[in-house]
């Protein structure tokens, strides 16, 4: 473990994990630089565009409305309260690490708390008014997709990939990942956060862990030591400083795939809610995303999904 | 790894004797190093062998932080003076009796000849569960052992806290706040001052100190201005016994008054925070409020609001009030 | 006429040694080729060692050798300590040694030793061992006896009362009753119910208990920290299991032992061992945070207590029972306790119920006034709390109820030689004017009250039939050579003095020999339970009488006429009314020359067979004095302290400040006054400090203690007692002993406790806190109507 993780000793003397180093945070900044900067070079290197495609309109537009919604408000709402929740927790997290002091406990746990609520609201949401199967499962043609999209990346000499649908592979892959992680970080911050004081309750610095030298009673009601009281504790800091690091490089990968200028559209398309047509047809596939009626063009997984044809601008109307 | 208790583990001592030769050890050795006063503090580290320096860097041969001079406005007291000095100063006496009165409050005689004022203040919490070399958040770890629901906490904060419920042990410090006190700070490349009531930080800042000093600081100086001279100072401790004992509470306060009537005033109370804490509220609600019981009662209310005990310190909450309210009743 | 020596005022021969620092305590021994050894305690207050790997250790620098639990003596299958455990009972209990060249290099392969550690369940409360379902000390149960571990439980309806937070009368390992405790409290006019508890506090010995050994030609030569001398060789002896005359013990100085280092004590036999194992002197320095584990504690009670009254204050029944937190090896106090009680109130009708629990916290032991001191400052408030009831005066209640000589006690009904606790209180209350302060009682000025309070304190104070053994040297001096510990006391040197005065000599005259037994020491009793003064004023006596009529013999041979025409006096026996006389110095030589008897070469038969080895030692060397204390006598011997406070207690702060302080002695013949007085002074300050400021806490989720310095203990110190505090003694002798001096080391503390629990509870209205220490915040809290954070847990903070 050594440099990665700390341990500390407990009141016995016992060696229990800690958390996770400050070198591991650092080396998540530097690994988040490291891939912005080398995707960016690289991505020049292989002579990618560095502006946002586009495409002849006249191609075939038909059905297609100028506006195309991508996201509807509750979803962008959703979206940036996370985000700036998210980003709140991180650089609460991180940031007096690096040496800039401030009160940070409580404005962490209150950005948790709301980051809780958005996530509940989003789970709610995307269960009961959108097609929460369908953006969530990934089959052999997401995969084809990919493998398709990597290959060009890696080699100019083959093939334009498939355009994606609604959702590309690579965005769900992310969201799925982000949601492992920070459901590790909210689970374990949680409990961490039943160990300060709050309005709501006591602190605790056992609690809810079997984590104390008396650790329970057996099934005969007697007190049962425990083996290494500490241990269930350090294992919670380190979960959540893994989770906490990974977050870092995921979100900067996120905000510099946000900001790029070739994919701008995506951007837009969570600011505003909608992209124009030429974005829509230079990007995405008509077929996996489809937004002529209000029918759902395609069973999964293809991408599309019920609020982008529920809410969008009929081209007939 | 076994633990063992009460035995120095050997470091390198320097002797500096300028500040600037300070400094430069200090920067020499960052973490590694070991700022010494006058030692009531650290030998306790030292000899429990949790705090382990390599080097230490004795300031008791630095003759220009020693000593109290009369100043532009006000005293000017080196950090390095020691609390009998103060005690036993006249100036201090005359114009400033609340330091000197604090000061006096300071363990023993013996401490006290070797104790500083800039040691004083700038000590550690004596937090059992931080003494005892837990690793808590204090020290590093992530549990606050002493806010546990069953935890031995008759000694902790009451309020000021953020996940550390450890107080500040000083007895000259409330005074310090009280008397508007400058802290001169001197790093390697700069010098600060700052109020006194800046100098102490709480955990929700830095969880692991209780000054604004940081590896490569040096409080060199305590400035008491001249704005609170002559005041009507109210200095109480109390504590479990009568000497050699941090207080459970103690109280310091300043009012300039006419009459009964308080123009002005600064209070502070130590040892139910992991700061002194300044009662802006009890301030508020006694300058140029003439002194009658009630309103001494209720400065006492006010003094603990917001305040949460826990399971062991909850006669923490009338222990303050009452002080506060003697305080300001000592006015009329 | 030579000075009058009992009774007076002399500077102890080792006052200059002392003061100046010259004085070699253990820990300033040094012999060649000495190495250091430290301990590696447990960091668990129960636990089995399953490995240990002291390879890196051993290979560092200066690195000797290792001493592990299996190379000392175990104690097998029942509670008992062994110096060294591999399933240590306390947090703190020693796990094994190191020893190294210089100590900082054993103190740093301590910590690169790895111990695998097996946490075991474990009790800090004696009420949680007692729990159904709690947990046990031993892992085989929490109670032993008939030579195995069982469980002892109450039930869970006991436990809603104690929640409730009084104690319930759950079932008991020992009772005793006398007179009819029902048909009685049914008479009584007023019936009073408290539950009270009683911290456990450490013993804090100013010097620990370090200890420097080795061996020379098959001898160990122990230079020890310990309250006695003789009985200790004896007992390190028996724990190495060697021929006592192969122990030689250096013990000069001792810095305090309080009932801790009563004789010899367990871990000294780690330097013994260790010395012997490695071939080279080693000391083992014990440090103030070891002390604090090793060095034993007063053990804490839980209790419960029913006293009725009559109208007119008699004391006519008391039901009392008391758990006692005993640490992992037990103790007694509870058992005494209840004695003291019944000696103190005499009440006639009484139950004591009592059990004694075994916890895994420090090692529980003897703590001057063992039992008696903790149950009169439990129960002084109550005496406050009935005599308010009743509308009497304390003094005159504890008048009515205070013992007079025909006194028995206890459940054998036991006697006392002489008591004098009716006078003590008389003279104590005259002194301190406490009708005077009457007045004083109860009032409140400001934030403040005042409160005056009475504690009556009894304690064992003598024994018998020990051996008293001088020389008189070709010098002309008198060697007397004194087994007892030098523990500050002074009885060392004045348990001398009635030799000196039989002998009609002067005190330059004397020589005291003491502290190394290779200088020849009799049987002696052990320093403790207050018994010296009493047991060896007398075995003084008898070897003076001995020597007195062996110096008149010698003259009466050499100079002509019988031993009866002769008297003596300055270091001169004479023919009465003039004529031949020879210095004490001739007559050295002229025993010598006689030998048999007089020079020591034959010995009485009654004297103990380890006074033996000593004459013998000293046979030849001049006039010997030695004999038996035969005075014999019946009954216990008992001292008093009736003690006096004045307090203040500020209602705002919980602080009490202790105004005024007077105790009086029932302690027979005063011997050296001056010492007499910081004896009960002394002790009357550890008793305050007992009853409002000393504690052991611990966090009850790791079994581990923090009051482990004296800056968190909180040992009383100067400014917490008045300066001016007053001692007197009645000086009434006691008729069976020939010096009539008792001892003094214990009753004082039980006095000033019991007075300072009293007076608080007269500062607070007739209202008793039943807890000590009686610390600001527990009494602000009382007094603010803040609910209390406790029940009746025994170590809190």
């Amino acid at each position: 473990m050594g440099r990665w993780l700390d341990v500390e000793l407990n009141p016995w003397g016992q060696e229990v994990l800690q958390g996770v180093s400050l070198e591991l945070m650092y080396l998540a900044i530097l690994l988040a630089v490291l891939f912005v900067v080398g995707h960016m070079l690289w991505y020049r290197s292989r002579g990618f565009s560095e502006h946002e495609e586009t495409v002849d309109v006249q191609e075939s537009v038909a059905g297609i409305p100028e506006r195309i919604v991508r996201h509807t408000l509750p979803s962008r709402i959703f979206h940036w309260t996370m985000g700036a929740s998210m980003l709140v927790l991180l650089i609460t997290a991180f940031v007096p690490l690096l040496g800039l002091e401030f009160a940070w406990v409580t404005i962490h746990w209150i950005a948790g708390a709301v980051l809780i609520l958005t996530i509940i609201y989003h789970v709610i949401h995307s269960i009961v008014w959108q097609d929460f199967w369908s953006m969530m499962s990934m089959g052999a043609k997401d995969v084809r997709e990919a493998v398709g999209h990597f290959r060009h990346l890696l080699s100019s000499k083959s093939p334009e990939p498939e355009k994606p649908g609604k959702y590309p592979f690579d965005h769900r892959m992310y969201h799925q990942g982000i949601v492992v992680v920070s459901l590790a970080a909210i689970v374990t911050g949680v409990l961490m956060t039943l160990r300060i004081k709050t309005p709501f309750w006591e602190p605790n610095a056992y609690y809810p862990f079997v984590d104390q030298a008396v650790a329970g009673m057996n099934e005969m009601g007697e007190p049962v030591i425990s083996l290494m009281p500490g241990a269930a504790t350090g294992l919670v800091f380190v979960i959540h400083g893994i989770a906490g690091v990974a977050l870092i490089i995921m979100v900067a990968a996120h905000i510099y795939f946000a900001i790029r200028p070739d994919k701008r559209y995506y951007l837009w398309g969570m600011i505003r809610g909608w992209i124009d047509r030429e974005q829509y047809l230079a990007h995405f596939d008509p077929d996996k995303w489809s937004v002529v009626d209000g029918s759902i063009q395609e069973s999964p997984p293809g991408g599309a999904i019920a609020d982008s044809t529920v809410s969008a601008p009929r081209a007939d109307d | 790894m076994a633990i063992i208790r009460d035995m120095i583990p050997a470091f390198e001592l320097f002797q500096p004797t300028t500040v600037e030769d300070a400094l430069a050890l200090m920067a020499e050795h960052g973490e590694a190093g070991w700022v010494l006063a006058g030692g009531l503090d650290s030998y306790d580290w030292f000899k429990d062998r949790i705090k382990r320096p390599e080097a230490v860097i004795d300031l008791g041969g630095i003759d220009e932080l020693n000593g109290i001079s009369d100043g532009q406005d006000g005293l000017e007291i080196g950090a390095m003076t020691t609390l009998t000095e103060i005690v036993r100063h006249e100036r201090v006496r005359s114009e400033y009796m609340l330091l000197a009165d604090a000061a006096e409050h300071v363990a023993t005689p013996q401490i006290r000849n070797q104790g500083t004022l800039g040691g004083n203040i700038s000590q550690d919490t004596r937090c059992w569960y931080y003494r005892s070399g837990w690793a808590c958040y204090r020290a590093g770890g992530n549990t606050c052992y002493a806010a546990a629901p069953q935890a031995m906490n008759r000694e902790h904060a009451i309020t000021g806290t953020s996940r550390c419920v450890a107080v500040n042990p000083s007895d000259t410090a409330p005074a310090l706040v009280a008397l508007d006190a400058k802290m001169t700070v001197r790093g390697r490349r700069s010098s600060s001052v700052y109020d006194a009531e800046d100098f102490f930080i709480g955990p929700a800042t830095d969880i692991t100190r209780m000054t604004i000093l940081e590896a490569g600081d040096l409080l060199t100086q305590i400035d008491i201005p001249s704005e609170w001279a002559n005041a009507h100072f109210y200095y109480e401790k109390v504590r479990d016994r009568g000497s050699w004992d941090f207080q459970l509470v103690s109280v310091a306060a300043a009012f300039k008054t006419s009459g009964n009537t308080i123009e002005d005033a600064r209070i502070a109370v130590n040892g139910i925070a992991p700061f002194p804490v300044r009662l802006d509220a009890v301030e508020r609600l006694v300058i140029g409020a003439a002194v009658d019981e009630a309103l001494a009662v209720e400065a006492g209310e006010i003094a603990i609001d917001g305040s949460r005990p826990l399971k062991h310190n909850e006669y923490k909450q009338p222990m303050t009030s009452n002080l506060v309210r003697r305080a300001v009743r000592s006015v009329a | 006429m030579a000075e009058k020596i009992i009774g007076t005022d002399i500077a102890p021969q080792d006052l200059v040694a002392k003061i100046t620092g010259r004085a070699k305590y253990a820990e300033d021994f040094r012999a060649d080729g000495m190495v250091f050894a430290k301990l590696l305690l447990s960091p668990m207050p129960h636990a089995r060692v399953r490995g240990v790997d002291a390879t890196r250790a051993l290979a560092m620098p200066g690195v000797i050798d290792i001493l592990r639990a299996d190379e000392v003596r175990q104690i097998e299958g029942r509670p008992g300590e062994a110096s060294l455990t591999d399933e240590p009972l306390y947090e703190g209990q020693p796990i094994l040694a190191v020893a190294a060249e210089t100590e900082e290099q054993a103190a740093a392969a301590i910590e690169a030793i790895e111990v695998d550690f097996e946490p075991l369940p474990f009790v800090l409360d004696p009420l949680d061992s007692l729990r159904p379902n709690g947990p046990n000390a031993y892992t085989g149960g929490n109670r032993f006896g008939g030579g195995e571990f069982s469980e002892l439980k109450w039930t869970e309806a006991d436990f809603e009362e104690i929640e409730a937070g009084r104690m319930p009368n759950g079932e008991a390992a020992v009772e005793w009753t006398k007179g009819d405790i029902d048909a009685a409290f049914s008479e009584s006019d007023l019936v009073l119910e408290e539950s009270i508890v009683h911290q456990s506090l450490t013993h804090h010995p100013m010097e620990p208990r370090s200890a420097m050994m080795y061996w020379e030609n098959g001898k160990l030569h122990a230079f020890v920290s310990t309250q006695s001398a003789q009985r200790t060789k004896y007992a390190i002896a028996g724990t190495l299991n060697i021929d006592p005359e192969d122990v030689i013990l250096v013990a000069e100085y001792c810095g305090g032992g309080f009932g801790s280092k009563i004789s010899g004590n367990t871990h000294m036999e780690v330097p013994a061992v260790f010395s012997r194992k490695i071939g080279r002197p080693v000391m083992l320095r014990i440090t103030r945070y070891e002390e604090n584990y090793i060095g034993r504690a007063r053990p804490g009670f839980q209790s419960w207590l029913k006293m009725g009254f009559l109208a007119d204050g008699t004391c006519n029944a008391i039901d009392l029972y008391i758990v006692q937190e005993s640490g992992p090896f037990g103790a007694s106090d509870f058992n005494t306790a209840g004695m003291i009680a019944d000696l103190v109130y005499t009440p006639q009708n009484m139950r004591f119920r009592g059990i004694a629990m075994y916890t895994n916290t420090p090692p529980k032991a003897a703590q001057r006034g063992p039992g008696g001191a903790q149950i009169v400052i439990m129960m002084e408030p109550i005496l406050e709390k009935a005599a308010r009831q009743l509308g009497l005066d304390r003094l005159e209640v504890h008048l009515k109820n205070a013992p007079d000589p025909d006194v028995g006690f206890g459940p054998r009904n036991s006697t006392l030689t002489s008591v004098h606790a009716k006078e003590a209180l008389e003279k104590g209350a005259e002194i301190f004017d406490w009708a005077g302060k009457q007045e004083l009682s109860g009032r409140v000025e400001g934030s403040k009250s005042t409160g005056i309070g009475i504690g009556l304190s009894p304690y064992t104070a003598g024994s018998r039939g020990y051996d008293g053994l001088m020389v008189i040297r070709p010098d002309g001096k008198l060697y007397v050579h004194q087994g007892l510990g030098n523990l500050g006391t002074h009885s060392i040197m004045d348990t001398a003095r009635p030799a000196a005065e039989i002998l009609n000599l002067n005190w330059d005259q004397v020589e005291l020999v003491w502290g190394d037994s290779s200088r020849g020491m009799p049987r002696s009793s052990v320093q403790a339970g207050s018994q010296t003064t009493h047991a060896h004023s007398r075995a003084n006596h008898a070897a003076g009488m001995d020597a007195r009529a062996k110096v008149l013999e010698v003259a009466a041979q050499t100079l002509g006429g019988s031993p009866s025409n002769y008297d003596m006096d300055n270091g001169r026996v004479f023919r009465r009314g003039g004529g031949a006389s020879m210095t004490f110095a001739q007559v050295a030589e002229r025993a010598i020359e006689l030998g048999g008897k007089y020079d020591g070469h034959e010995l009485p038969d009654n004297i103990h067979a380890t006074t033996v080895p000593a004459a013998n030692m000293l046979a030849g060397q001049g006039l010997m004095g030695v004999a038996r204390d035969n005075y014999g006598g019946s009954g216990g011997v008992y001292s008093w302290v009736a003690g006096f406070a004045l307090v203040e207690l500020d209602r705002e702060t919980g602080v009490v400040d202790i105004k005024e302080y007077v105790a009086v002695t029932d302690c027979g013949t005063v011997l050296h006054p001056r010492s007499l007085e910081a004896q009960v002074l002394g002790g009357s300050v550890q008793g305050i400090g007992q009853a409002m400021t000393q504690r052991w806490v611990f966090d009850p989720k790791w079994g581990v203690p923090f009051a482990n310095r004296l800056y968190t203990a909180r040992p009383p110190g100067i400014l917490d007692v008045p300066l001016d505090m007053k001692a007197d003694a009645l000086g009434i002798p006691d008729p069976q002993t020939p010096v009539g001096a008792k001892g003094i080391g214990e009753p004082p503390v039980g006095a000033g406790g019991a007075a300072l629990t009293s007076a608080v509870a007269d500062a607070m209205g007739g209202h008793c806190l039943c807890r000590t220490p009686l610390t600001p915040d527990i009494i602000l809290a009382e007094l603010e109507g803040l609910s209390q954070p406790f029940t009746l847990e025994q170590h809190i903070g």
